[in-house]
């Protein structure tokens, strides 16, 4: 998988032997960095582990509560974790907790996909880009003592015993934890939505303060209560028994820390234990009073998070440079920590963060390639009264993305007009370094979005990133059922065949006949069968929706989450309920398509050939498609040079703005069983991989297996005429028919030539600027580098949009002989082509 | 200009430039060019006349294919002698009627040179203005030798000025300087090419005399004197390579009143695959790179000014 950089989404860091350090700077850089260089030393050699233990202790406790009501068996059974799972504290360390094992390790969720673990663990092991280590004696502790008592409790089996058997069958086949290949479901995989809680509440009143508030709302409760709110009850001594077992985990380590230091031979290693331990003695309970509390109390409250429920993509950072600013601020004025120590703190995080992996119960390997993680960390953008963000912090995050020496956190920068153009300037002399951070968020395009689905002025300017490409609101969202992945070229070629599709090599009449494709009179009636083809899959879509919806409610409460919430705290509510009043129960963008540019290039190369110039024809086109183009070689050129999306090239770019339009419509016709509505996201991961492989030849000259096109982009190299006009494209695309469109994920590739001086840098800034005045979602920079340049040289076809960049000159890098590209790739190895 | 359309030859509309004046820019690259640099990165752009480029690499050969063969009125497209599944342009019977690039399905033929209205080129960037705003870039017209078409150059540029656009063009110098003065009219900026003082010298590498390039750069500093020049020497191997080269042009340039910037532009062979696309020789096939340390060396000296 040479070129899973290009064609991942979110670029993941690559960790274990391929693990990247940035050259050595200067001495003085190097000293600095010493602890954490330290820390990261076993993510090189050591592939991550799995830790039975949060799953073992989950099950026992599950065991003994059958007879309590719903919040109260989650609250026990937190409880239990917290206060049985082993601790350790690792040389070195500054930041402390983990989730029962040392160094970089997954854990199990056997309540979700409970089934899929018995197999799925060998898989585990298998050594590839995503192995985790588990031992012979760990697997039969899952199979006697773990799985047992989940067989037919899990939150799946209950999910595909109530799903409509035909929606059952397009959605899985015959493989329950894998696709058939036309949905791919991500239901039970994760128990929530992208998610990112309100660390700031932690920070401000402690978890004895949100327990206080709890026993008053309880004594309120009582029977002196008019309106009799004895139902609440549960919640509310869920969230005592939680924030009570919350302090005693850190107080564990407060113990651990102190009995280690007591033996510590090395004097600073000893007072730097004694430190822990005093700040463990206080927070997560207390409110922080310093930076470095504010930290550690930070990565308790995640830490928990991360051992109560699986969230798409981990759990999210939010905006961390708002909520630890005050307590860096107070920390810098009366000088207990300096830059350099408050950016070891914050990296010690990021590695307790990069320690957490998480394991993707699914058969689909191929969807979630690498150790893929989405802990979303935004900087920047704009205070809730609509000013400027950016402060110190902002500017020593992003300096820390420059020097950390792995690709951790996933940061992003929220970008807006009032910008500062020196912050700007600092973003973009990070993402010239070519890691593809930050990633770009747009306020103009996200604000406006969220005012539309009814958010507060206030609350939408407090928005965070989180997910991939998507965001929340973190004190008024709540809806957490995750959606699915719609394979859209295979709605293409069910429109193009009656309803039948070729999936795995078997074809398969799935959709609906709704009629030859040679009996076509017009585009138009091609476009209506498309359309026809999709409706069918979201209809199956929000049947799926909807059961989850009900499963989610029947077997899911997140007490910690829930408790970090202002709605459900105020209506004491578990967040997995259902229209809680006052939440804004809208989804992040649950209809994720996959393949729009495939199937938009597809349609144009269609409407252009066999329609406008008739210089081919539907039979053998289809003909073509079913022999995967062999022998049609003439053919398959022609779909290939037709007009494409991307260019700039108004005949190509109407047809994605209709087919954006169309898959904007068929949601808006239905709602689940809780009333929602779903929304349309275009974020890959790598969905577009994987769906890829299942399928056949599509008309747009892709042969069969190759991945699809990404995100809301072209296909690979279909975009020659540079970034300018990719962009245009793409703007032109957003039919903006409906407000239900979100999470565009747009990725831009860059030759670094252009980044490479003063001017190339402010070009770049102007380049994101302009972006912003075009209202997009999202921007990410993919700068060019030599492994991308030798993939283009092997694989031509899919690089077609590599422009050489020199004063006066143009060309295209697969235009040149083998021996000038090979110039060209050890001058971009010194990042200068 | 009245009721007759004004066309130029665009051989390439090349978008988001960052080395062609300032911000991010579109280049116009026209065709047809008065000297014939052997050194020459754009070939392309040398003759005046549409021509036929082919790139045997993508081509799909006689058998699979071979529609050009028999789409061809001159004959000229012949299966190769060596290769029988391959195909060859015979240059002497190409007429350039362009019939064998509309039907080449993988556009290994194609057409180098498109007549182009003010209009189209400028509906062809427009959409653009927005990151020229934000950059503060706009549209270069390069070649070439954009005098030859000073007519065109002078109407596209002067409506980019009345459209607000940023405009610069990039000249060899040597045309007639009634065609140069009314190409440079509405340009912000020129780029002047200087490749070097030695008058034999520069007949031997570019076919020309150089006298008619210098009297126009004195003559645009009279005439255009409100208008910034950026001077661009580059470096060829054993044949401007040298301090007193450099150090000859500097010292000329630094007497002319509106030279903004003296530029060495690093000479390389990507144009090479280009001659072949076009059945021409390259004649400077044993490349050699500029030696860098000399290159800084002599860049060096350039900001001296």
């Amino acid at each position: 998988m040479g070129d899973t950089r290009n064609e991942s989404s979110c670029i993941e860091s690559r960790i274990g032997n391929e693990q990247i350090f940035k050259g050595p700077t200067i001495e003085e850089d190097k000293l600095k960095r010493e602890r954490v260089k330290k820390l990261l030393e076993d993510f090189r050699t050591q592939p991550p582990k799995v830790s039975i233990e949060r799953a073992r202790l989950l099950t026992m406790s599950f065991k003994e509560t059958e007879d309590l009501p719903l919040e109260l068996r989650w609250a026990k059974a937190m409880e239990k974790i917290l206060k049985e799972i082993s601790i350790s504290i690792d040389d070195n360390e500054l930041i402390v907790g983990n989730c029962g094992e040392k160094g970089r390790h997954g854990i199990l969720f056997p309540e979700l996909r409970g089934g899929w673990l018995a197999k799925g663990l060998e898989e585990l092991n298998h050594k590839d880009e995503n192995q985790f280590i588990i031992s012979e004696q760990d697997i039969r502790v899952v199979k006697d003592e773990i799985l047992p008592y989940w067989k037919g409790r899990t939150a799946h089996d209950a999910f595909l015993n109530m799903l409509p058997e035909d929606t059952r069958n397009i959605v899985f086949g015959d493989d329950d934890y894998g696709t058939l290949g036309l949905i791919q479901d991500n239901a039970n995989i994760n128990a929530s939505l992208n998610w990112v809680c309100d660390y700031q509440k932690v920070l401000q009143k402690g978890f004895l303060g949100i327990k206080e508030e709890a026993e008053e709302r309880l004594i309120a409760t009582g029977p002196d209560d008019p309106n009799n709110n004895i139902d609440k009850t549960f919640f509310l001594k869920a969230v005592i028994i939680v924030c009570d077992a919350m302090v005693e985990f850190a107080k564990r380590y407060a113990k651990l820390a102190a009995d280690m230091a007591d033996v510590e031979k090395d004097p600073v290693r000893k007072k730097e234990l004694e430190q822990i331990s005093r700040i463990c003695e206080w927070v997560p309970g207390k409110p922080a009073r310093t930076f470095y509390e504010a930290i550690q109390a930070q990565w308790f409250t995640q830490l928990a998070l991360r051992m109560e429920q699986p969230v798409a993509g981990v759990i999210g950072n939010g905006r961390i440079d708002q909520y630890l600013y005050p307590y860096y601020k107070r920390d810098m004025e009366e000088g207990i920590i300096d830059e350099d120590k408050a950016l070891e703190l914050l990296e010690c995080l990021w590695i307790k963060i990069a320690q957490f992996l998480p394991i993707n119960a699914t058969r689909a390997k191929s969807f979630w390639q690498g150790y893929a993680h989405f802990e979303q960390t935004v900087i920047g953008g704009q205070t809730q009264d609509g000013r400027d963000a950016t402060n110190d912090l902002s500017y020593l995050i992003l300096r820390s993305k420059k020097e950390f020496p792995i690709n951790y956190p996933d940061l992003s920068v929220r970008i807006h007009s009032q910008t500062p153009e020196d912050f700007l300037y600092k973003v973009c002399e990070v993402i010239k370094e070519g890691s593809g951070f930050p990633k770009l968020l747009n306020d103009e395009t996200i604000i406006p979005f969220l005012l539309s689905q009814g958010a507060l002025l206030e609350e939408a300017r407090d928005y965070t990133g989180s997910g991939c490409t998507e965001v929340r609101m973190i004190n008024r969202d709540t809806y957490l059922p995750l959606g699915a992945s719609i394979n859209l070229p295979a709605a293409l070629e069910m429109a193009l065949n009656n309803g039948e599709v070729v999936l795995k090599g078997k074809r398969i009449q799935l959709g609906i006949k709704t009629r030859e494709a040679r009996e076509f009179k017009d585009f138009d009636e091609l476009m209506n069968a498309l359309s026809i083809q999709y409706d069918y899959l979201v209809k199956h879509f929000y049947n799926r929706q909807s059961i989850l919806e009900i499963v989610n409610e029947q077997k899911l409460s997140a007490v910690i989450t829930s408790l970090l919430h202002d709605v459900c705290m105020r209506e004491c509510q578990s967040i997995h309920k259902g229209n809680i009043k006052g939440a804004r129960h809208q989804d992040t963008g649950n209809i994720n398509i996959i393949g729009f540019g495939t199937v938009v290039e597809s349609l144009t190369a269609i409407k252009k050939l066999i329609f406008d110039d008739k210089t081919l024809t539907m039979d053998e086109l289809l003909q073509s498609l079913k022999v995967n183009f062999e022998g049609k070689e003439v053919i398959r050129q022609m779909l290939l040079n037709a007009p494409k999306y991307g260019n700039n090239d108004d005949y190509a770019d109407n047809i994605a703005r209709e087919v954006d339009a169309m898959l904007l419509t068929s949601p808006r016709k239905y709602k689940t069983v809780k009333g929602t509505s779903l929304n349309v996201k275009y974020v890959p991961v790598t969905a577009h991989v994987g769906l890829g492989a299942i399928m056949g030849a599509t008309p747009n000259g892709r042969k069969a297996g190759e991945a699809f096109s990404e995100g809301i982009s072209p296909s690979q190299g279909m975009d020659v005429n540079g970034p300018i006009s990719t962009l245009i494209s793409i703007a032109k695309s957003n039919s903006q028919k409906f407000n239900n469109s979100q999470a565009r994920l747009l990725n831009i590739k860059l030759s670094p030539r252009i980044v490479d001086d003063e001017k190339g840098i402010k070009d770049l800034m102007s380049f994101i600027r302009a972006w912003c005045d075009q209202k997009h979602w999202h921007l990410q920079f993919n700068i060019v580098n030599s492994d991308m340049l030798r993939d283009a040289q092997k694989h031509p076809e899919k690089h077609k949009d590599l422009i050489v960049r020199v004063a006066g000159y143009s060309a295209f890098f697969v235009d040149l002989s083998p021996a000038l590209q090979n110039e060209i790739i050890s001058r971009t190895e010194h990042q200068v082509m | 200009m009245g009721g007759k359309v004004n066309l130029g030859c665009v051989f390439n509309i090349q978008r988001f430039c960052v080395h062609d004046g300032p911000g991010i820019r579109d280049v116009i690259f026209l065709k047809g060019c008065t000297m014939k640099c052997k050194w020459c990165c754009n070939p392309e752009s040398q003759s005046a006349d549409k021509e036929i480029a082919f790139k045997q690499d993508v081509c799909l050969g006689s058998v699979q294919c071979g529609r050009c063969i028999n789409a061809c009125p001159s004959n000229a497209i012949i299966e190769s002698k060596n290769d029988k599944s391959a195909i060859e342009i015979n240059r002497e019977l190409c007429v350039n009627c362009s019939k064998c690039a509309t039907i080449c399905p993988a556009r290994a033929i194609t057409v180098m040179g498109k007549l182009m209205s003010v209009n189209e080129v400028i509906n062809a960037v427009k959409d653009n203005s927005i990151f020229y705003r934000r950059s503060g870039g706009g549209l270069t017209v390069s070649g070439g030798e954009p005098a030859l078409q000073a007519e065109f150059v002078e109407c596209l540029l002067r409506t980019c000025k009345e459209m607000g656009l940023d405009t610069a063009i990039e000249t060899c110098g040597y045309a007639k300087w009634e065609d140069l003065r009314r190409s440079c009219e509405y340009a912000n900026l020129i780029f002047y090419d200087i490749k070097c003082l030695d008058p034999k010298k520069h007949k031997d590498f570019t076919g020309v005399d150089n006298e008619l390039i210098i009297g126009n750069l004195i003559k645009l500093s009279h005439q255009l004197r409100d208008t910034s020049v950026i001077v661009r020497t580059p470096i060829i191997p054993d044949f401007n390579d040298n301090q007193e080269d450099v150090r000859s042009i500097l010292k000329f340039i630094s007497k002319l009143n509106n030279i903004k910037q003296y530029e060495l532009l690093k000479y390389h062979s990507l144009g090479e695959v280009k001659y072949k696309q076009l059945g021409r020789k390259y004649e400077l096939s044993n490349f050699k790179p500029v030696n860098e340390k000399k290159f800084k060396e002599l860049q060096k000296i350039s900001k001296e000014l």
